[in-house]
């Protein structure tokens, strides 16, 4: 079906020539991504008094405030994120299984939620406050901050470096770190010499999904109270009467400014990678000696605070729920449905947009195909506000009687979740692809195969678990996807999310903890499908 | 038609039973037993039936309008409203139930969300009806010239001073700003009743706490820059940060801060104090008010018929009049302690508050609630004065 389709796309590729339909499919898709961003800009040359807001103080304050976020955050995660994911693949480290499991999980948690949990946890007088004030502690350090809002959003983010560098790990040729340690390399050698370049692409992709997630998120820094420059943007959107959509515009264009700048910082830092010749070849892994109890210690500490502090808060809001309940918020099944509906047709779409993006960029050293694969960044800086305003526009300008009545709602909010989190998609199907040595179809078309065949038999299997954790990644992000949601949903359509916000605001949080508990379950058990998938199977 | 409208008169005098009667001991908000209102079966027996209304243990029954006497509702309503379902969800499940041939298609999001939805969908907005949480969202939607005037029949039940001059929006249900504090801390006489004096006021330095970010909070801040003027409104902000004051995130939290002694006292709207007490009967917790300033103003919620109503317009106006029924004002009352807008439903007092009723205010005077949309030059001297909004 689809894949026939696509593979016929990659014709002629192995003969090294440029598929003209793989480019102009690639720009198509880039264009149709970039499209809602129209409406951005049209909005943004509208915007009065904006040089006076860009220019003032508290402004130029809380973009500052961004930085240190999404530098903070990103080294967080790199911190946490590569040697967990080195420790899960390449070690002898036990219970490697359940540990991945464990440290995968704080994905399926929106960082909002974490964000709630650790403020009622650990905020002045909080529960683990009170708890402290018999033994003499008198304070605990602040949570709210800078430092806070990087924990938060570093516990919660972490996984997208994980889960990256983990498939480059377990895709690695490894056969190149035996050949380096024969040649009289040690361990450390071999892996900063060898290992690291060819994993290198991968960590970056994953770092780069962790700071545009940083830079775009407004939830977590609210509830932190850290002031940031989505602050801004939500402040100047309530002001309809000053044009609030069109600085809300504006706002959002710079941060697609600061992107690309971290987009660049990342082309730089990612390198060529190396390709493998061998994949999946098995390596004896790292003997950690007396060390593997403390790296199980460790990957246990991490995961449990990202997901203890939560699990119990809510739990503590399901206890509480004999606090009043309300008929209007029970609990209907079809929430689950339409969650998991809406979420994997994003995550189809984007995996499909992102294999010839991503195949194109990784095997061509030309500028477009590059271009096009970075245009597929930009959706991900647009606030959901913001972007769900852009396909409002387009779908009630163009969408006559079908918009009014609701029946495009459903395509344009799947529509938004693909442009927003496309990226998740792009960036691990290319660090896959960029894995696999162009020598292995060639090999295959001097066997006789046809360049489909080639495609289909030997490129797609190597690259297909990098396409799908991509996808899955889009899959967990959409369900925790809020306010675009909340917009571009028809009457009547709820998912899990958007009853978790209902009951919240209106104060039922017993009754905002059973979908948010539904809601972790099911993604969590995408994710042990993830996980369990083949090719990304733990061993 | 006659038997849908016999079956009517039977589920009204069932309503008006258990309004009468008065559900008693009821916990939940609702006043039922958290079961899904049951559809109409016509037997009066029926507990379930007519919940709205059905009140608070020892209410008399409500004065005003009671939805018998209005006109039917029929058709299928597009409502996009601001406020939360867990709220207005079952008032609108009611009236479908009252009304066969009636049907609401409710889109819920924030107020400001839902203005700048609109805006942005221009003339093929799916909107009949948008009911807001303040008066600030209504009013931008008719400065923008998004709403249809509302007829006589709609204006005349609420005072002048909670709707619209011209007749482009209407006050449902209000709320107060009050000055919440702890009573183990403080008396009342201990809170200043002029706003301009708390900045100064070394009793409470340190111990309060606000909510910039929160809509209410810059409505407030909105009535201050135009009762007073800008100046004095950015020294007072200035003013309290210098005094220590507290930032939270929204003023449910404020309400709760002070219950549990980690704020003395601060700034929020009247209903935040009642629900903590509701829950909490033994908080010490109590609201001071602040006379004829900016502190005291009197917001409401509200609702207005939006331009692509269409031919939907006339229904669109009578669901309007149905929110100011004796049924939904009761209901209002009841379950978030806001103030009703018709005379003749009293609001509720939880624990032991003495809420002042709506004509004991002391709200300032020569302020009109649709200045309140006037944001941005709110939000620029809340920059000025260092604030992250």
């Amino acid at each position: 079906m689809a894949t026939s389709d696509l593979t016929a796309v990659f014709d002629r590729d192995a003969e090294g020539s440029r598929p003209v339909a793989l480019t102009l499919l690639s720009g198509a898709l880039a264009a149709l991504f970039l499209s809602p961003l129209v409406w951005v800009v049209a909005n943004a040359l509208d915007a009065d008094g904006a040089l006076e807001l860009l220019t003032a103080p508290t402004t130029v304050e809380v973009f500052v405030n961004s930085g240190f976020l999404v530098a903070g955050v990103t080294l967080g995660s790199l911190v946490v994120g590569v040697p967990a994911a080195y420790l899960t693949v390449r070690t002898d480290m036990p219970f490697k299984r359940p540990l991945t499991v464990l440290l995968a999980m704080p994905l399926v948690i929106p960082s909002y939620i974490g964000a709630f949990a650790f403020v009622s946890a650990f905020g002045p007088r909080g529960t683990v406050q009170d708890f402290l004030v018999p033994l003499g502690v008198e304070s605990l350090p602040s949570i709210y901050g800078l430092a806070g809002t990087v924990l938060v959003l570093t516990l919660y983010t972490y996984p997208y470096v994980f889960l990256t560098t983990r498939a480059a790990l377990k895709s690695m040729d490894t056969t190149l770190v035996d050949a380096a340690r024969t040649l009289g390399l040690g361990r450390r050698e071999a892996f900063r010499r060898v290992t690291l370049p060819q994993i290198r692409p991968a960590i970056a992709a994953g770092a780069l999904l962790v700071a545009l997630y940083a830079l775009s998120d407004f939830g977590t820094p609210s509830v932190m109270r850290y002031s940031v420059f989505t602050s801004v943007i939500y402040s100047v959107y309530g002001d309809v009467l000053g044009g609030g959509r069109d600085l809300a515009a504006m706002l959002s264009l710079q941060l697609v400014v600061v992107t690309t700048v971290i987009l660049a910082i990342e082309s730089r830092v990612r390198g060529s990678g190396v390709t493998a010749e061998s994949p999946n070849a098995r390596a004896t892994p790292l003997r950690l000696g007396r060390w593997r109890y403390v790296a199980v210690g460790a990957c246990l500490f991490v995961a449990a605070l990202a997901m203890a502090v939560p699990l119990g808060v809510l739990t503590n809001w399901l206890l509480v729920a004999g606090s009043p309940t309300n008929s209007a918020l029970a609990f209907e099944f079809g929430y689950v449905t339409n969650s998991v509906a809406v979420a994997a047709a994003a995550a189809l779409f984007a995996g499909l947009a992102a294999l010839p993006i991503a195949y194109l960029a990784a095997r061509s050293d030309r500028t477009l195909p590059s271009l096009f694969e970075r245009a597929s960044y930009v959706g991900y800086a647009v606030p959901g506000v913001v972007m769900g305003l852009a396909l409002v526009y387009f779908g009630a300008r163009y969408g006559g009687d079908l918009y009014r009545n609701g029946l495009i709602l459903l395509p344009l909010l799947v529509f938004a979740y693909v442009v927003r989190f496309l990226p998740q998609a792009v960036g691990s199907s290319r660090a896959s692809v960029e894995q696999v040595s162009g020598r292995l179809p060639e090999a295959a078309r001097t066997l006789g195969r046809s360049p489909t065949e080639a495609f289909r038999d030997v490129t797609l299997p190597l690259v297909a678990p990098g396409v799908a954790a991509g996808a899955a990644l889009v899959f967990l992000t959409t369900m925790k996807e809020l306010p675009a949601t909340l917009m571009l949903r028809p009457a009547g359509f709820d998912t899990l999310v958007t009853r978790v916000w209902t009951a919240y605001e209106s104060g039922y949080v017993g009754q905002a903890a059973l979908p948010a508990f539904v809601l972790l379950f099911v993604s969590a058990l995408s994710m042990l499908l993830i996980l369990r998938m083949e090719g990304y199977d733990v061993e | 038609m006659n038997d849908s409208s016999a079956s009517r008169r039977r589920y009204l005098a069932g309503l008006g039973t258990a309004v009468t009667a008065g559900l008693a001991g009821c916990g939940s908000l609702l006043g039922g037993d958290g079961t899904p209102t049951g559809t109409d079966t016509g037997d009066e027996e029926d507990p379930d039936v007519g919940q709205i209304g059905s009140g608070r243990e020892g209410r008399e029954a409500p004065g005003g309008t009671p939805i018998a006497e209005l006109p039917d509702l029929s058709g299928e309503l597009d409502v996009y409203s601001g406020r939360g379902e867990a709220l207005v969800g079952p008032l609108f499940s009611e009236l479908e139930d009252i009304y066969p041939d009636f049907s609401v298609r409710p889109r819920y999001d924030g107020s400001t969300d839902l203005v700048n939805r609109i805006l942005t969908e221009g003339s093929n907005a799916a909107a009949d009806v948008f009911y807001s949480v303040n008066a600030g969202a209504l009013g931008a939607l008719a400065a923008e010239g998004r709403t249809l005037e509302l007829p006589e029949r709609v204006t005349s039940v609420v005072p002048d001073a909670y709707q619209d001059a011209e007749g482009r929006w209407i006050g449902t249900s209000g709320r107060a700003r009050t000055i919440p504090y702890n009573t183990d801390r403080y008396d009342e006489s201990d809170i200043p009743t002029d706003v301009l004096a708390f900045p100064d006021d070394a009793d409470l330095a340190g111990s309060t706490g606000w909510a910039p970010v929160y809509g209410s909070f810059q409505a407030f801040v909105t009535a201050m820059r135009v009762l007073n003027d800008r100046e004095t409104t950015l020294s007072w902000l200035n003013g309290m940060q210098d005094a220590g004051v507290q930032q939270y995130g929204d003023e449910f939290a404020i309400a709760q801060a002070i219950a549990d002694g980690e704020l003395g006292a601060g700034f929020a709207n009247h209903y935040y104090t009642l629900r903590v007490l509701d829950a909490r009967p033994d908080a010490p917790l109590d609201i001071a008010f602040t006379e004829g300033d900016a502190g005291a103003i009197f917001n409401v919620a509200g609702a207005s018929v939006v331009d692509t109503a269409g031919e939907d317009r006339e229904l669109a106006e009578n669901f309007v009049r149905h929110l100011l029924s004796a049924e939904a004002q009761e209901y209002f009352a009841t379950t978030t302690f806001e103030y009703p807008m018709i005379p003749g439903v009293e609001p509720v007092q939880p624990g032991s508050i003495d809420l002042p009723t709506i004509d004991q205010l002391n709200p300032p005077e020569g302020l009109d609630l649709s200045q309140l949309a006037d944001l941005g030059p709110t939000l620029e001297v809340m920059r000025e004065a260092g604030l992250n909004v």
